[in-house]
């Protein structure tokens, strides 16, 4: 009796010190989103499409186009899982910031991975620049977060760049097809993703000669509770088309305005932000019917790519939506993480990094080729499509490649 | 400039500054009689337009339907936090309970984020929601303009509870001289309990109608809870008149300075203007 007591004990005081899980066996991400404050929505959805492809790096699910979906965990890492740390920013930069230190005090994450808004990436990525860490931007749009000469930072996304010219060649086809596109209305967020795709737009317009006419700019505050005034602005340029960058509760009160007031127009496209929130389309209803916006991922590109609706089932299980683009940008992030853990001769901030400047990672989540890094850090092989909402959902409208329906011309309230 | 959109620009400002006032004045209610600043105040708003919401989303009643059932909702949410929260503090100095309502501001927007979760929800299909009607080519939202409305009842209807009724001369007794009151025979906890629940019923009025074309969310007061204060600073605190008018004069300013001045800058406005009047009138523009 007294023997088994001892035994008991001795194996009590064994597992109590041993550590809880195999660390060795474990490579850490440390995932930097707004999961609470007026952001937290976004940074749910973002944190169940990590959570579905940790499950698919880590577990064996053999989806044809997507690089260690066969394979359990990290192959030349002996087969090690992604386990995902989360840290809150509450949207705020200042938050990010604190919280981006606390990652590399606490010295377990082998790469940081965030920040939803330009204005939180921003910061962060300084403090991660000046530690020499790597840090992979899997959302945060503005242009300018890859023109800052920075070694450690490297974004996947799409940014305003990419969406702004996409906006434009849409916009020459169909002036091509006769339709009026010359009058142009930018609505933006005075924020850097808002100033950014502002000036992207601004560019292009300028550098048209004439063909495009900036008839109205309307810089608005972040977290609006009334947009009246701006819709009025908008109305009272008679804009042929409006282009928006605009996070969700904006959008919508936008999207609501403009019926109120009774604005028309033939276009309105949206830069990335809540225009892809399924809720915008799914929420509104007629409200939204025919507005477009860039888009990385649409449900009926699982028409183009049947291997992606897997995936899409996985997400919806957890947020009962359809993946949009964001997600999806946030999804093919991971397996770039994965890639780069995988190539590099080691897990120190300097190997990781050198990894993730020589990606060239071909996956088919998106449009495009994959994930190939410029000098900048800037993903290359990405590209856009436009999307369109059509009886609540998002059909890619346009270029003819990706398109499954036809653009539909002209909002009226 | 196009009249259609000047006249366009005074309607807009007009609705939506009904809307501020009437979020306003229960602030302005509350303070006036109790000499407490509700930092509450906008997570009531939230609460009322959850109530609102879950209440369509479940059992199917159109938020303009559900709307006495909200008020009486925040009617017990506002008399319950007066008695677990306020009352316990009431010996202490005015800045305990302040502190009190910001937490507890804190703890009902955390716990709706941790029961209900982040995300929006739009309320698109009920009465009033998305409906506008046209009058020579001037647009009226119809949501707003019921809130307009709603609005002017409610600012009249506490009018007249304090001016002509007996529990009005109780409560205006019990906000001038709290012990003299009591002495009279008034029972002033009672009187802050009401206060306090009918503060929380009017913005239980602007929550139940501004779910028909606002975006539900747990931080979706906040948006309001500075403006809120401004306004009631604005018309002279306690002066629920006085925040009617100071709700519509931030909606015009809003609105019209937006337009002509900029849209970045109607927020500014706004505060200047605060800073102007407090700086000239120290007790709002219709204190006394």
């Amino acid at each position: 009796m007294k023997k088994s007591l001892l035994v008991a004990i001795g194996l009590l005081l064994t597992l109590g010190f041993a550590p809880a899980g195999n660390a060795a066996d474990e490579i850490e991400v440390a995932l930097l989103y707004p999961l609470t404050g007026p952001l937290a929505e976004a940074g749910g959805r973002i944190k169940a499409v990590y959570d579905v492809a940790q499950d698919v790096i880590n577990n064996s699910y053999d989806i044809q186009g997507i690089p260690f979906s066969k394979t359990q965990g990290i192959p030349n890492k002996g087969n090690a899982k992604i386990k995902l740390s989360y840290y809150d920013t509450q949207g705020s930069p200042e938050v990010g910031k604190a919280e981006t230190e606390r990652i590399l005090q606490e010295g377990k994450a082998k790469l940081i991975i965030g920040a939803y808004q330009s204005s939180v990436s921003k910061p962060t990525s300084f403090v991660t620049e000046r530690n020499k860490f790597p840090f992979l931007c899997a959302v945060s749009s503005s242009a300018a977060l890859t023109e800052r000469g920075m070694k450690y930072f490297f974004r996947v996304a799409p940014t305003d760049f990419h969406d702004a010219r996409m906006f434009f060649n849409f916009l020459e086809d169909m002036r091509e097809d006769g339709r009026d596109v010359k009058r142009i209305a930018m609505v933006y967020e005075k924020t850097e993703f808002g100033i950014h795709a502002m000036k992207e737009v601004k560019k292009r317009i300028d550098g048209s000669g004439g063909v495009y006419e900036l008839v109205a700019e309307v810089p608005y505050e972040y977290k609006a509770t009334d947009v009246n005034a701006e819709a009025l602005k908008v109305k009272a340029a008679k804009p042929d088309v409006i282009i928006h960058a605009s996070l969700f509760s904006e959008m919508m009160l936008f999207a609501k305005a403009y019926k109120n007031l009774g604005v028309t127009t033939n276009a309105n496209l949206s830069f990335c932000g809540g225009y892809q929130n399924p809720k915008f389309a799914s929420g509104l209803g007629d409200t939204v019917e025919g507005y477009m916006g860039s888009c990385t991922f649409a449900a009926d590109f699982i028409e183009k790519k049947a291997q992606l609706k897997t995936i899409n089932d996985m997400y919806k299980a957890k947020t009962g939506m359809n993946l949009d683009g964001i997600s999806m940008e946030a999804f093919t992030t991971l397996f770039v993480a994965a890639d780069a853990f995988n190539r590099a001769k080691d897990l120190s901030p300097e190997a990781v990094r050198d990894a993730l400047a020589a990606t060239e990672l071909e996956i088919a989540t998106m449009p495009g080729k994959g994930v190939k890094f410029a000098e900048n850090g800037q993903n290359i092989w990405i590209a856009s499509t436009m999307s369109q909402i059509k009886n609540t959902e998002y059909k890619v409208v346009w270029p003819e490649e990706w398109a499954t329906t036809p653009v539909t011309w002209g909002l009226r309230p | 400039m196009d009249l259609t959109i000047f006249l366009q620009l005074i309607i807009s400002g007009l609705l939506i500054g009904f809307v501020f006032s009437l979020i306003a004045v229960g602030l302005s209610l509350i303070w006036g009689v109790m000499d407490i600043l509700n930092f509450a105040h906008g997570e009531f708003l939230m609460l009322a337009m959850f109530t609102s919401f879950f209440l369509f989303a479940q059992l199917g009643i159109d938020p303009l339907y559900s709307l006495p059932i909200v008020v009486i909702v925040l009617y017990f949410i506002g008399a319950g936090t007066y008695r677990f929260v306020i009352k316990p503090l009431l010996g202490y100095t005015v800045l305990i309970a302040l502190l009190a309502t910001f937490g507890l501001s804190i703890l009902i927007r955390n716990l709706v984020l941790f029961f209900v979760g982040p995300n929006y929800r739009v309320i698109n299909e009920s009465i009033l929601a998305g409906k506008t009607f046209s009058i020579g080519g001037l647009y009226f939202s119809v949501p707003q303009s019921v809130a307009a409305l709603l609005c002017i009842l409610v600012t009249y209807g506490i009018y007249l509870l304090l001016t002509k009724s007996k529990f009005g001369r109780a409560l205006r007794a019990t906000s001038l001289d709290k012990d003299t009151a009591m002495l009279m025979g008034i029972n002033t906890n009672r009187i802050f309990e009401i206060t306090f629940g009918i503060g929380a019923a009017c913005v239980g009025v602007a929550g139940g109608l501004l779910v028909n074309f606002y975006a539900v969310f747990p931080e979706v007061g906040l948006n309001f809870t500075v403006l809120a204060f401004v306004i009631v600073a604005l018309g002279g605190f306690g002066n629920n008149g006085g925040a009617f008018l100071a709700g519509i004069l931030v909606g015009l300013v809003t609105t019209m300075g937006g337009f002509f001045i900029g849209p970045e800058y109607k927020y500014t406005l706004v505060f200047l203007l605060y800073l102007v009047v407090i700086t000239i009138r120290p007790k709002g523009l219709f204190g006394w």
